[in-house]
């Protein structure tokens, strides 16, 4: 399993990350064997890498986030880039200019690659194809988050190899979530299960279509999965109407102690953050010994460092 | 005083009186004077008050009657940066259309009768396509007062309506049809419920997959039926604009067989795409509204209009802005230009592909939407003493639709990039004739 960093055959051609559902299995496994190389870099006591030095890295969030703006930082800077914060307020990006003339204006300053979080889906689509530099799409609506998606099954991979067979659950609100979506598209090009378990009001049928299991009772199914990935459930939706509340959502699907006792004993236990502890997953199953949720973490910045060093090296052999 | 224009050697197609042959057809003095086969000499011996006489060749064209457009928004009063009536009207014009019925969305609404004498004295001077206006039903399109109908069909509505309605008020519409019913006028209802509404594209798969929040399709089954069941009680005439899903066919289907008194269009974009288009690249002419669906209501849109539950074709046009249309995609306002793609989209799309025969097809731009708009006494049919509309297209005409090829003032087409067979070349109106090969065919 450990290769050294760009040295594996697949040509990596795309200059934009966009989502996982475009790439091929072969390209996935590429930015994880790539991420792989990377990982030996954190463990150095100078953490630095040249790959990008003298290339200008823009964090484009126009949603709060801490730690995926954190972990794109310090991919950015362990690759020796430049690096440039914009935080936009969505109101004012509808009053003011486009998002596209944003991405003009700031491309003419010298940008190479945008990282850009948003809250319409296709956003970072719009503005990778109006740009020429790389476009690493960070989040976008609930349509995708494809380095989520790549360091979650990086971090399964970690434990189990090939995933192929491989039985994973997605507990939660996978209507709105963008972490589902890259979750299933990247572990289903990989072979393994996918089955998805939360309200029926939360999970549209059509995921049926993409090849998933659905269950609406977690208890039914909670001896039958290797790998548990805890979303992370929003106040708003109950708002909206689509479950009845906090208390009953966590008793039919909250994760604690007693439910992880009755799974596989190796089971794993993740969560993309940031926690509601004690209604999604409670305190002692989130720092439980099942628990990977802050190697998630550090296996996120190996991942950023690869898809970096990938998008930018694509834009460069294409001559852009 | 008089004119003449002779249109020879092309092959008539009049859905109306089902003639379909090789004829000429004579125009004096605005209106359809006769139909066989005449010489310039003929003409004006018969004429011999004649003062101008001009000729069409229409060798390898057919001459259908003018296209008449059941739902094109002018933008006209309020969003003039975007299309005026003058301009929409030449635009038409581009497309084969003599008449077009405006929609009252505008701002202020056409719902008073100097709006609607506004829209067609602006018609009139621009002198193009005849504009139509659709009325408001109800004042301000808020589903509660009933605007000034038996005034308004004197100031020349041809329907009413209240497009995208401010609040759903079910009793507002049924009063409406009950009192548009007494002067025998359509009531054209928006086919979706708006407390269902929401979403940029069709709830689904291709939904789920993009991110993007969707519109249920039951949300237009549910505005279709209930309006069926309204016109029953109301003894109206419903006409359902733009479906497309099955079941609001099937809920169209079901109400004429019981005899309630429904047409139904549907938009040439719809019969063209489906709810995949969406996520090439989130390209946001895609965004229409209702949104494209999947490919099984597409294959019932067509079914409906070979089984004639759908009566007529419409352009659907909404123009928007360039600025507008570079917002993301669930930001972006709906809307796609449809005025001069719908004849190619209706003949490559519909009819070579065998779905619906040419003279059918016609009839749903011609003699049937003249029917719903009730101005089928002087227009939608070539036939002496009507008004001497025609459009004269190349059926073989191969084109690509560019922005340069549209001469609408914005340029968001879902067509963009496509290869369209078909395309009008000259219309013959108001005792004009407008060619229309060199400026903007075959670019």
């Amino acid at each position: 399993m450990q290769r050294a960093a760009l040295t594996t055959a697949v040509t990596w051609k795309r200059k934009d990350l966009l989502g996982l559902e475009e790439l091929s299995r072969e390209e996935i496994l590429h930015i994880l064997d790539t991420a792989n190389g990377f990982k030996e870099i954190s463990t150095r006591s100078i953490k630095k890498a040249p790959a990008l030095r003298g290339k200008v890295v823009l964090n484009l969030f126009f949603e709060p986030s801490t730690r995926t703006k954190a972990s794109f930082s310090l991919a950015a800077q362990r690759l020796s880039a430049d690096l440039v914060d914009v935080v936009k307020e969505a109101s004012s990006a509808v009053k003011g200019e486009t998002l596209v003339d944003t991405g003009r204006n700031l491309e003419a300053m010298g940008v190479d690659i945008v990282i850009i979080r948003h809250q319409q889906a296709g956003a970072p689509a719009l503005l990778g194809r109006s740009l020429d530099a790389c476009v690493v799409n960070a989040g976008d609506g609930t349509h995708e988050h494809p380095t989520q998606g790549l360091l979650d099954i990086f971090t399964m991979r970690e434990k189990f190899g090939d995933l192929a067979g491989r039985k994973i659950a997605l507990v939660g609100d996978i209507t709105h979530s963008r972490v589902a979506r890259s979750n299933i598209h990247g572990l289903k090009k990989l072979g393994a299960e996918v089955g998805l378990v939360g309200p029926k009001t939360l999970i549209p049928g059509a995921f049926k279509d993409l090849g998933c299991s659905i269950h609406y009772n977690l208890d039914e199914v909670i001896d039958h999965y290797d790998v548990f990935n805890i979303l992370r459930i929003q106040m708003e939706r109950q708002n909206k109407g689509l479950f009845p509340s906090v208390r009953e959502y966590h008793h039919l699907y909250g994760i604690d102690g007693n439910r992880l006792s009755r799974m596989k004993t190796d089971v794993m236990i993740m969560h993309p953050g940031p926690i509601n502890r004690g209604i999604e997953i409670s305190q002692q199953v989130a720092d439980g010994k099942n628990s990977v949720i802050l190697q998630q973490v550090s296996n996120g910045l190996s991942v950023r460092m690869a898809v970096l060093v990938l998008v930018q090296s694509a834009k460069e052999a294409h001559g852009a | 005083m008089s004119k003449a224009i002779l249109v020879t050697g092309g092959r008539v197609i009049d859905p109306a009186t089902g003639r379909d042959e090789s004829a000429d057809v004579l125009v004096l003095n605005g209106r359809i004077s006769a139909i066989g086969s005449f010489t310039e000499q003929g003409v004006r011996k018969d004429h011999p008050k004649l003062k101008e006489l001009e000729t069409i060749d229409a060798r390898g064209l057919i001459v259908a009657p003018g296209l008449i457009d059941l739902r094109a928004h002018m933008g006209e009063p309020g969003h003039d940066s975007e299309e005026t009536i003058a301009h929409g009207a030449q635009v038409a014009i581009h497309g084969g259309f003599t008449t077009v019925a405006c929609l009252p969305d505008t701002d202020p609404p056409i719902d008073t009768v100097a709006a609607a004498l506004f829209v067609k004295r602006q018609s009139e001077k621009a002198g193009f396509a005849e504009v139509h206006p659709v009325c408001a039903l109800t004042k301000n399109r808020e589903g509660r007062e009933l605007t000034e109908i038996g005034q308004l069909i004197e100031a020349g509505a041809v329907a009413f309506g209240d497009e995208q309605r401010v609040n759903d008020e079910p009793g507002g519409l049924l009063r409406g049809m009950r009192y548009a019913a007494m002067f025998d006028r359509a009531v054209i209802e928006y086919s979706i419920d708006p407390n269902l509404g929401g979403g940029a594209m069709n709830a689904g798969y291709e939904a789920m997959l993009a991110g993007l929040p969707g519109m249920s399709s039951v949300a237009e089954e549910l505005a279709v039926a209930r309006a069926c069941m309204f016109a029953r009680e109301a003894g109206c005439h419903f006409h359902a604009a733009k479906l497309t899903t099955r079941n609001a066919v099937r809920a169209v289907k079901r109400a004429q067989k019981l005899k309630v008194r429904v047409t139904a269009e549907v938009c040439a974009h719809h019969l063209a795409f489906t709810d995949e288009v969406v996520r090439r690249q989130y390209d946001t002419n895609f965004k229409v509204f209702p949104p494209f669906r999947t490919a099984d209501d597409v294959a019932w849109l067509k079914r409906g209009l070979t089984e004639g539950v759908i009566d007529c074709i419409s352009s659907g046009h909404r123009p928007v802005p360039p600025q507008e249309k570079e917002l993301e995609f669930g930001r972006a306002p709906f809307g796609a230009v449809g005025l001069e793609t719908t004849l190619g989209v209706v003949l490559t799309r519909l009819v070579a592909t065998g779905d619906l025969p040419l003279m059918d097809a016609l009839a749903k731009l011609t003699v049937n939407p003249a029917r719903v708009l009730r101005l089928d006494h002087r227009k939608g049919s070539i036939a002496p003493g009507l008004d001497g509309d025609l459009c004269l297209f190349d059926p073989k005409l191969e084109w690509e639709v560019t922005p340069d090829a549209l001469t609408s003032h914005t340029k968001n087409s879902p067509f963009l990039g496509s290869k369209l067979t078909g395309r009008a070349r000259f219309v013959v109106t108001r005792g004009r004739v407008f060619e229309l090969s060199g400026s903007s065919a075959r670019r």
